[in-house]
This record gives C-alpha cells, sequence and structure tokens, in this order.
C-alpha cells in the first residue's frame, strides 16, 4: 500500500512538473500579448528532436540540450517576430495561423523521423529504490529541474526589472505604454522565455518517454485543458492546475487503467468548466 | 427579403446556373476516379457551409465543429451495423439496419441533440475560453472512439459494407452528394435570409445591442448551434454513406482546420463564400497536391499537408481581417447601398 | 482588395494544376533494364522475341500500398521495388516490364481507400501488395472487391478470412501473405510458455501490455484458453493507445503482482523501445516475452542502447535476418542490404518480396497452361489458389494458401519463430528445426 502511495506521489509530481512548465510557458505569452499559441506543443517537441540530433552527431548530451532549447527560443522568436507581431491584434486568425503553423511541423517532423517516437540520450542513469519501489533518476531529475526552473521564473518575474515591466504589460497594456517600456520588446522575450519553458519541458519527457511526433498535439492540449482549468492569465493558476492533472492521471493510470487515463483528466475538466467557467483561478475578462 | 442590389443578384444567378450545369454534366466528361472525388467534396461542402451558419452569421467561434460531423458519422455508421452493439448495449444491437435517408437524417437529429447540449453548456463561456473548450471536445469524443472500440472501432474504425452506400455505381453516388449539398444549400440559405438570420447576425454584431432591442440572444445562440450542428451531422452521415468507411479522422483536427481554410478564404457571414472556398481547398488537397507530390524532390521534408498548410499560413498572415473585418466592410457597404438606394 | 486577388492566384494555380495533370508523371522511379534479358533462375517457357499482346498490355503494374511513414510501410516499398528490379533484370513477367506504383494510408481509412482506389483504377495495377493494419483492411476490402484487384495482403485479423470464406466470389482476389492469423500469435505464445517451462522457467503469471485495437482481441480470444489449459494465470491485461510510453507504472503494477513474464502483444503502439528500456532500467524481476513488431527490427538492439538484451519476441512472417529459412530468404536479404544500406526493416519486406514473386509464378504458370489473358485477376486467383497445403511456393518462406486465403501456418511453412536477442544479435529459440540459439536469462532475475 504505502509503496502504491509513494509510487503515485512521486509519478504525479513528475507528471505535473513538466506540464507545469509547458503550461506556464503558454499562459504566459496569452497572459502578456494575448496570443493563444496553438504552435507551443511544437516547441515542446522540437527541443527534444534538435537535440537528438545533435548528440547524435556527436554533440555532448548536456551540451545539446542547452542548445537546443536556446534554438527553439529563437524559432519562436523568428515565428513571432516575422508572423503573428502583424496580426496579433486579431485574436482568431493568430490560432488559426498557429495552429497550422504546428500541423506543418508535426508533418514535416512525421515525414523526417517516422512516425514512431526516437529516444533522448540518456543524461542520467540508475534507479532509487524507495521501499520496493524503484525510480528512475532520470523521473528525479525531471522533477528536480522542473521545480527549479519555475522556481526562477517566479524570481524572475516578481524581482527583475525585466520580469516586472513583463508583469506590467500583462496587466495593463496600455498603461505600460504609457509609462515608457518598450513593450514590442517584452512580447518578444516573453515568446523567448515561453519556447524556452516547453522545450525544457520537452526534452524532460523525453528523458523520461520518447519524442514523437504525436507529442506535440498531446502536450498542447493537456497545456490547454491545465491553462483553462488554472485559468487564463494567471501563471500561479497554471503551475497548480498542472499538478492536479498530473495527479489525476497517474491515479487514472493506476487505477483505471492506461486507457481511461487521458479521457478521465479531460473529462474531469470540462466538467469543471462548467460550473466554474473561468477556472479556477481565473481573472475574469 | 431579396439579398442585395438587383445588379448582384445577376451575378449570382449566372455563376449558380454554370456552376449547376458543370455539376451536372461532369460524369460524362471525367474519369470515374475523379467523379468520386468530386462527389466528396459536395458532402464536404455541407459542412463548410453549417459551420458558416455558427461562426459567419452568429460570430460564435466553434473550433469544435469537427463534433458534429462525427457524431453524425459514427450514428449513422451504428446504424448500419448495430450488431456492433453486442456485448454492450444489446437490445441495440437487435435493431434492423436502418433505410439510407433513415440513417443519414438520424445522423442529423443526434448531432443536433449534441449541438443544443453544447449550445447550453458553453452558454458561459466568454472569448478565448469559448474557443478554447470547443478546440478540446472533438478531443474528448475521438478519445471516447478508442476506449470503446468494440463499438465504434478504435483507430481504424470499420466498414458498413458495399450494400449499404448511397448507391453502387459512382456515378449514381455522386449526384446522390449533388442533390444532398443542393439540399442542404436551399435549407440553410432560406434561414439565414429569414428574420431568424437576421437574429443571428444582430448577436454576431453587437450581442448587447441586440440584447437591448429585444432579440434573446441566448435562444438565437442556441438555435444557430442547432442548426449548425444538424446540418454538419447530415454531412457526416452522408459522407459515410458515401465512402464506406468510418474512422476517428472525421473528428480530428486537419479536417476542422480545412473547414476553417475553406470558409475564411471564401469569406465568412456570405454562404457563398465559404462554398467556393471550400471547392477550391478541396479540390486544391485532393487533386492539384496530390499530382503535385510526385513531382517534389524525395530529400525535401514536404507532403501535401505542408504545402497545404503553408497556404494557410499565409493567407492568414497576408488577410487576416479575413472574418471580422471583410465582413463587417461587406455589411457596411450593403448598409450604404441600402441607404442609397432609400434616397 | 488582398482577398480578391488571393482568389485569382489560388484561380489560375487550380487551372494551371488541372492542366499539369495531363501529364501523369510516374509515382515511383522505374527501375531501368538491363539490355540483356536472357531470364534466369525462374523457369520461364521458351517464347519467341515478341511476347504475346494480352489485349494490348505494355506494361505490369504492382502497386504497394502501407504507411509509408513507418518501417512497415517502407519496407513493403523497398522489397517490392527490389523484386521488380530483379524480374525485369531477367526480361519482366512474360515480357512484360515491371513498374511499382507507391500508395501512402497514413494510417487512416480514408486515405487508404482513397489510395487503393487510385492505384486501382488511375494507376491501373494489376496486384496490389500490402496493407498493414487490421481495421484499414477491412476497408480496403471493400475496395478491392469494387475494382477486383488482386490483393497480397499483410495484417492479421482472422476477420479477414472470415470475409473470404463468407463472400467468396466478392472477395477472392484477397489473399494474406505476410504472416499468419492472429489466432496463430495464441499458439506460438501457448508454445513459447511451454518452451519456457521446458527450461525451467517458472510462468505461472502473466502480464499482458496489448496494442489497444482489435487486433488483440483476436489474439485474445485465441490466447485466453490455451492459457487456461496450462494453469497460467492472467495477472494483469492493459490495453495501450498508439504512442503511449507510460510502461513504467505498468511494469511495477506487474511486479506487484508478482508476475512471472510480461508479456507484450504490440504492433500498433510502436513504441516497444520504450517498453525495453524502462523493463531493463528498472530491472523488473520477470521476463519480457511476447509480441512485439519493433523488436523484430534489425536496428532494434542500437535504438534502445543495448536495452533490449535478452527480450523474447515472435519473429512474424517466419523470417528473422540473422535466421533465413530458405536459400532465398539468405539472398534477399543480403540484396536488400546492398540496395539500400540496411537490412530489412519491418518483416512485412518479406511478404511483399513473396507477392511479387509468387505473382509472377502464378501468371507464367496460367500462361503456360494456356490461358487466353493470364492477367486477368479470376484466373490469377485460380492460380494462386494452387499454392495449397502439400504443394507451397518456395520463396522467401514456404508460402500456401487455405481455402479461406489465410496463409498456411506450420513448422514447413510459415511461423512466428520464437526469437531472442542477445547481445545484439537475434537468435531463434524455438522450434528446435531451425533454432540457432539457447534461451538465455537476464542477470538480474
Amino acid at each position: 500500500m504505502i509503496d502504491i502511495a509513494v509510487r503515485i506521489i512521486v509519478y504525479g509530481a513528475v507528471v505535473g512538473g513538466i506540464w507545469a512548465l509547458v503550461a506556464s510557458g503558454f499562459s504566459l505569452i496569452f497572459g502578456v500579448a494575448r496570443i493563444l499559441n496553438f504552435a507551443h506543443g511544437i516547441f515542446f517537441i522540437l527541443a527534444a528532436y534538435i537535440g537528438i540530433v545533435l548528440s547524435k552527431s556527436g554533440v555532448n548530451p548536456y551540451l545539446a540540450t542547452i542548445i537546443s532549447v536556446l534554438l527553439v527560443g529563437g524559432f519562436a522568436v523568428a515565428i513571432y517576430s516575422g508572423l503573428l507581431a502583424r496580426i496579433k491584434e486579431h485574436e482568431v486568425m493568430v490560432i488559426i495561423v498557429t495552429l497550422a503553423i504546428a500541423l506543418l511541423v508535426e508533418q514535416m517532423l512525421i515525414i523526417i523521423f517516422g512516425e514512431h517516437g526516437i529516444s533522448y540520450p540518456a543524461l542520467i542513469s540508475g534507479v532509487l529504490k524507495i521501499g520496493k519501489t524503484p525510480i528512475t533518476y532520470k523521473r528525479i531529475l525531471a522533477f528536480v529541474v522542473a521545480i527549479v526552473v519555475l522556481a526562477l521564473l517566479q524570481l524572475f518575474i516578481h524581482k527583475t526589472r525585466t520580469g516586472k515591466m513583463i508583469m506590467a504589460s500583462s496587466q495593463n497594456y496600455e498603461g505600460a505604454l504609457l509609462v515608457g517600456i518598450n513593450v514590442d520588446r517584452i512580447f518578444v522575450i516573453t515568446m523567448f522565455l515561453s519556447a524556452v519553458l516547453a522545450g525544457i519541458g520537452g526534452i524532460l519527457y523525453t528523458q523520461v518517454f520518447a519524442a514523437s511526433p504525436g507529442a506535440a498535439m498531446k502536450s498542447l492540449i493537456f497545456a490547454f485543458a491545465i491553462v483553462i482549468l488554472g485559468g487564463l492569465g494567471s501563471i500561479k493558476g497554471s503551475i497548480i492546475a498542472a499538478f492536479i492533472i498530473g495527479y489525476i492521471i497517474t491515479l487514472a493510470n493506476q487505477f483505471l487503467g492506461a486507457q481511461w487515463a487521458e479521457f478521465a483528466a479531460l473529462l474531469i475538466i470540462i466538467a469543471i468548466l462548467v460550473f466554474k467557467p473561468t477556472g479556477l483561478f481565473g481573472v475574469e475578462e | 427579403m431579396k439579398a442585395g442590389a438587383g445588379k448582384m443578384d445577376l451575378k449570382k444567378i449566372v455563376l449558380g446556373v454554370i456552376f449547376l450545369a458543370a455539376s451536372l454534366i461532369a460524369p460524362a466528361v471525367l474519369p470515374e476516379a475523379y467523379v468520386y472525388l468530386l462527389g466528396m467534396m459536395f458532402l464536404f461542402l455541407i459542412l463548410v457551409m453549417s459551420w458558416d451558419v455558427i461562426v459567419g452569421y452568429t460570430g460564435q467561434v466553434n473550433l469544435g465543429h469537427t463534433v458534429f460531423v462525427g457524431l453524425g458519422a459514427y450514428t449513422a455508421a451504428l446504424m448500419q451495423v448495430p450488431s456492433r452493439f453486442e456485448g454492450s448495449i444489446d437490445f441495440l444491437a437487435g435493431m434492423p439496419q436502418a433505410p439510407i435517408p433513415i440513417s443519414i437524417l438520424a445522423g442529423g437529429i443526434v448531432a443536433g441533440l449534441f449541438g443544443f447540449a453544447i449550445g447550453v453548456i458553453t452558454l458561459r463561456l466568454r472569448g478565448y475560453y469559448f474557443a478554447l473548450v470547443t478546440a478540446i471536445l472533438p478531443l474528448v469524443f475521438m478519445k471516447s472512439v478508442f476506449v470503446f472500440s468494440e463499438i465504434f472501432g478504435g483507430e481504424e474504425g470499420f466498414s458498413i459494407g458495399l450494400e449499404r452506400s448511397l448507391a453502387g455505381d459512382v456515378t449514381l453516388r455522386y449526384y446522390y452528394a449533388l442533390m444532398l449539398f443542393l439540399l442542404s444549400f436551399a435549407i440553410i440559405y432560406a434561414i439565414v435570409n429569414s428574420r431568424i438570420g437576421l437574429r443571428f447576425r444582430a448577436v454576431r454584431d453587437d450581442e448587447d445591442l441586440a440584447e437591448s432591442i429585444g432579440v434573446n440572444v441566448v435562444r438565437y445562440k442556441i438555435l444557430s448551434f442547432v442548426v449548425s450542428s444538424f446540418f454538419g451531422g447530415i454531412g457526416g452521415a452522408a459522407i459515410i454513406h458515401y465512402r464506406i468507411t468510418i474512422g476517428p479522422d472525421l473528428y480530428d483536427i486537419p479536417l476542422m482546420l480545412l473547414i476553417i481554410l475553406s470558409a475564411v478564404i471564401g469569406g465568412l457571414g456570405t454562404l457563398y463564400g465559404p462554398v467556393f472556398g471550400g471547392i477550391v481547398i478541396y479540390l486544391m488537397k485532393s487533386w492539384w497536391l496530390r499530382e503535385m507530390l510526385p513531382s517534389i524532390p524525395e530529400w525535401l521534408p514536404i507532403n501535401d499537408d505542408v504545402i497545404l498548410y503553408a497556404i494557410l499560413v499565409a493567407v492568414g498572415v497576408l488577410a487576416p481581417e479575413g472574418i471580422w473585418g471583410k465582413v463587417k466592410e461587406f455589411i457596411r457597404e450593403r448598409s450604404e447601398i441600402k441607404s442609397s438606394q432609400s434616397t | 482588395m488582398m482577398r480578391k486577388v488571393l482568389i485569382l492566384v489560388l484561380l489560375a494555380v487550380l487551372i494551371f494544376g488541372c492542366a499539369q495533370q495531363e501529364q501523369k508523371p510516374e509515382a515511383t522511379p522505374t527501375p531501368k533494364p538491363t539490355p540483356t534479358p536472357t531470364p534466369k533462375a525462374t523457369p520461364t517457357p521458351e517464347k519467341t522475341a515478341t511476347p504475346p499482346p494480352f489485349g494490348g498490355k505494355k506494361e505490369v503494374v504492382i502497386g504497394v500500398i502501407g504507411p509509408m511513414a513507418l518501417p512497415e510501410g517502407t519496407a513493403e516499398k523497398n522489397a517490392a521495388m527490389l523484386a521488380a528490379k530483379e524480374i525485369n533484370e531477367q526480361g519482366g513477367i512474360l515480357g512484360l516490364k515491371v513498374r511499382v506504383v507507391v500508395g501512402d494510408t497514413k494510417l487512416k481509412p480514408d486515405e487508404a481507400t482513397k489510395e487503393f482506389r487510385r492505384l486501382a483504377t488511375e494507376e491501373k495495377a494489376d496486384m496490389i501488395t500490402g496493407g498493414f493494419s487490421s481495421g484499414i483492411m477491412s476497408a480496403m476490402m471493400e475496395v478491392m472487391a469494387e475494382t477486383k484487384t488482386v490483393f497480397l495482403a499483410d495484417a492479421s485479423s482472422p476477420a479477414h478470412p472470415a470475409m473470404v470464406a463468407k463472400e467468396y466470389d466478392k472477395y477472392k482476389y484477397w489473399f494474406r501473405i505476410s504472416q499468419n492469423n492472429g489466432s496463430t500469435f495464441a499458439w506460438d505464445l501457448a508454445e513459447m510458455i511451454d518452451y519456457l517451462r521446458d527450461q525451467g522457467v517458472t510462468v505461472d503469471k502473466v502480464y499482458i501490455i496489448r496494442d489497444e485495437h482489435i487486433w488483440t482481441d483476436a489474439v485474445m480470444k485465441g490466447l485466453t484458453p490455451l492459457l487456461e489449459e496450462r494453469n497460467v494465470e492472467i495477472v494483469g491485461d492493459e490495453k495501450v493507445p498508439r504512442g503511449y510510453t507510460d510502461y513504467e507504472q505498468l511494469l511495477l503494477d506487474a511486479q506487484d503482482k508478482d508476475a512471472d513474464l510480461i508479456m507484450p502483444i504490440l504492433a500498433i503502439a510502436g513504441t516497444g523501445d520504450v517498453l525495453a528500456k524502462q523493463w531493463a532500467e528498472l530491472q523488473i524481476p520477470a521476463l519480457l516475452a511476447g509480441h512485439d513488431l519493433a523488436a523484430i527490427d534489425a536496428g532494434f538492439y542500437e535504438k534502445t542502447g543495448g536495452a533490449a538484451n535478452y527480450y523474447i519476441f515472435l519473429a512474424d512472417g517466419g523470417v528473422l535476418v540473422t535466421a533465413p529459412p530458405t536459400e532465398m530468404a539468405a539472398k534477399f536479404v543480403e540484396a536488400y542490404k546492398k540496395e539500400y544500406g540496411h537490412y530489412p526493416e519491418s518483416h512485412q519486406a518479406y511478404g511483399a518480396y513473396d507477392a511479387v514473386y509468387i505473382y509472377k509464378m502464378a501468371v507464367e504458370a496460367a500462361y503456360k497452361a494456356g490461358e487466353k489473358n493470364p492477367f486477368d485477376p479470376d484466373v490469377v486467383v485460380k492460380y494462386l489458389e494452387k499454392y495449397k497445403p502439400g504443394s507451397p511456393a518456395k520463396l522467401t518462406r514456404n508460402v500456401a494458401f487455405h481455402k479461406n486465403h489465410a496463409l498456411v501456418w506450420g513448422d514447413d511453412y510459415v511461423r512466428n519463430w520464437i526469437a531472442q536477442w542477445q547481445d545484439g544479435k537475434q537468435y531463434i529459440i524455438y522450434p528446435s528445426t531451425v533454432a540457432n540459439g539457447q534461451l538465455k536469462l537476464p542477470p538480474w532475475i
């Protein structure tokens, strides 16, 4: 019994941590620039693929991780500046364009790498035994990194100057402009951050599982569901919702079986939304 | 109520006649494989038109339209192969195979019922929440196909058998599809150009204003959902009787994107626009892009889907006012014409 | 207005595209025949320099249909193209050149039926091979019945030969050539347990992890009574969707339930490598043995970084790169490596290769027997049926068909050999008639 409890706590935390990274990235760019980035899942998976390609060509896996995350951030900035910046007032168009980009990149990944998953070289290996339950170091690493990054994110937003400017822009666009904040630059920085968060999440995910083109859409759907649950525009909400969903999935996996896990999670989210349409910590528009 | 000034009517009538004539003689001049394609296209147009009702005419950006397509499709399919209910909902398994028109109608009705329910549930959601929640709905239904795979057939679906198609002969099937499209077009046209349609547009343009002049916004939003979902379901059911096989792809995102692309290029809120857009997009995807495939060099990671999405990105970035702006302009033009007429 | 310009551009592009349609491009590059047409290995009848017209037929078109984004699809395509190339080098089929055309199902029934129809009616394929995935197969069989195209197919659901048996005249064009029915997997899995027990391994509790897909339902139907007979308890039966990767929880669940054997029944999930990796990393005290398409791939060991070591799997289709059952199989495997730089990435390759050759053999036999049009599908079906139990076609495997056109299962025909990965190589450990290795247990058990 204790073993199962330990297992659920640890696994749920790992899944929650990874999704928290992804969801907070999505929430960040929405909160600041009102952009619903349907291509967010692509950043998640692209970092993993780029990392795999780099390390296959001989680059040290740790270095490959850092490079690919930065590259994905750059890609996000390019998408924003090149495509989204000029249409960001038309929110529905942004959805359509980012969705098209997501499907486009997914197709290209399928063509290049095939539909089956590929593995990321191990950043760490070995197993830690808590009682009878073995827990791979990969999972522990994933959790630790996720928490550290999230903590750094909070610090950045609340303590640094740029972070405060980001907060200001998200709360009041015109006000920020008036105060002299270069809001466009803030948007670019936020886009970069958002993608970096997704990218780190993607690599951690691939460590424990595998990278496949389908994971892009999957992570997007979970990002949505989490952000809606937590309330659009609230990073704190996204993080908490991510852990809630992580635990729901883990519990469902344990007690209802693999098939039901994701289905159950989605049903619960919809149910919650019926009662509280702005999510748990949502900001009323 | 006549729609628009006399000059515009003539253009539309001429175009309509040409279109009708072309569709009627198509099977005589085209090889069979293309006739098959065109038939599917007409059914696709029903999907696009039905989406225009809720988005173009009523202003509710429903990103989950494929829920209704899939529901209509699975309803029809299961009515043709009721044996699939064996072992789960046994009393349904004993149903006799439904005649085809009933099957298609049932698809529409079931979809319409869900449309009503979803309309009610999502009423309280505004703006982004509405878009996001409707976006994930189809995926929930898709998951149910996998989880209850004994009934729904899981990932690869099932076939309803050649005898249950609209017609054994491809040409005849084509004509049935064409007829269904014309029928749907006529009904939807009648609805959106009636007082109901007027109220839809009032809701779209300014909800609060509409409420204040006595339009029951809630009622018309739900009505729009029901109409939209009913025809979406009809389209889905007809598709099953056309291609004989069913699969979860009718719930999936790429189909939704094709519908969106067609309606946006054509011009939302005009009915003719989305039909035209649908023809262009469908033919492009199934015909021209497929022909282009062999000439794409092997080393380039591109296939027909990639090109389609790239076009969508281009359209979206270059003509973003696509939805709201153009429609507003259209309305402004019309009201200008109206006011110049009355002087 | 921008939109009007856009629409005009699109119209122009559409018209241009329709014009293009006049010149039909080749779907795949045709293998160039060498100038010496002397026939070699296959016994073709002596004939005059100009071949008989067969109603103006200029070439033989072979269609390959499958999921081209997956190794199963590309293996089929590569194998068929290799067979066509070899046949053309020897003069073609009855003097006619062979051309291969490819269709991509994208694992979607809608795409699959569209592509099948295109290959059959536009490309005028004489024979189509491939398939993969039982649900899609059923859909394509309907189109096949409409177009009356000989279909030498894959997939494993017993529902397909059942269709042939029930409505012979409609579905008789279908033959299964790549592997045995799903029900035979049950027999092989049961015999695998017998073998393990013979070798001293305790197998009382089995934890099953299978594809959430109709094909595994058929296998389970056959397997459950066989396990009961052997007093084996099924302590877990988990269905996983495509792309599933969270095996760790399942593996630990199996450990909790004291399973002796973790039995995967996977093909569509595509994540056998993750299962192997997680099993090895957690060092679960249970054998990993069952049916996993991914493990058959020669590159699987490398893909898992060696975690596949000790993984026991069924070799579908009866051929393993390191243990070819016939001489033709051995030659094919090397020819494949030479042509494509790697060994066949999936067992569907053997089915596709055999399909092209058996079609050739059937057509030639028909011609020899005096049939007016040996390419007529009804005629071809008659001659394919001559390869029945007792008189198999000796190709990369010994191929014979039952009355319902299912592939004959047996030691002298096609069986799913029990194999195991050992230190980077695949060894057949059972049955002893073809075994070239012994069972090895992982050190932590």
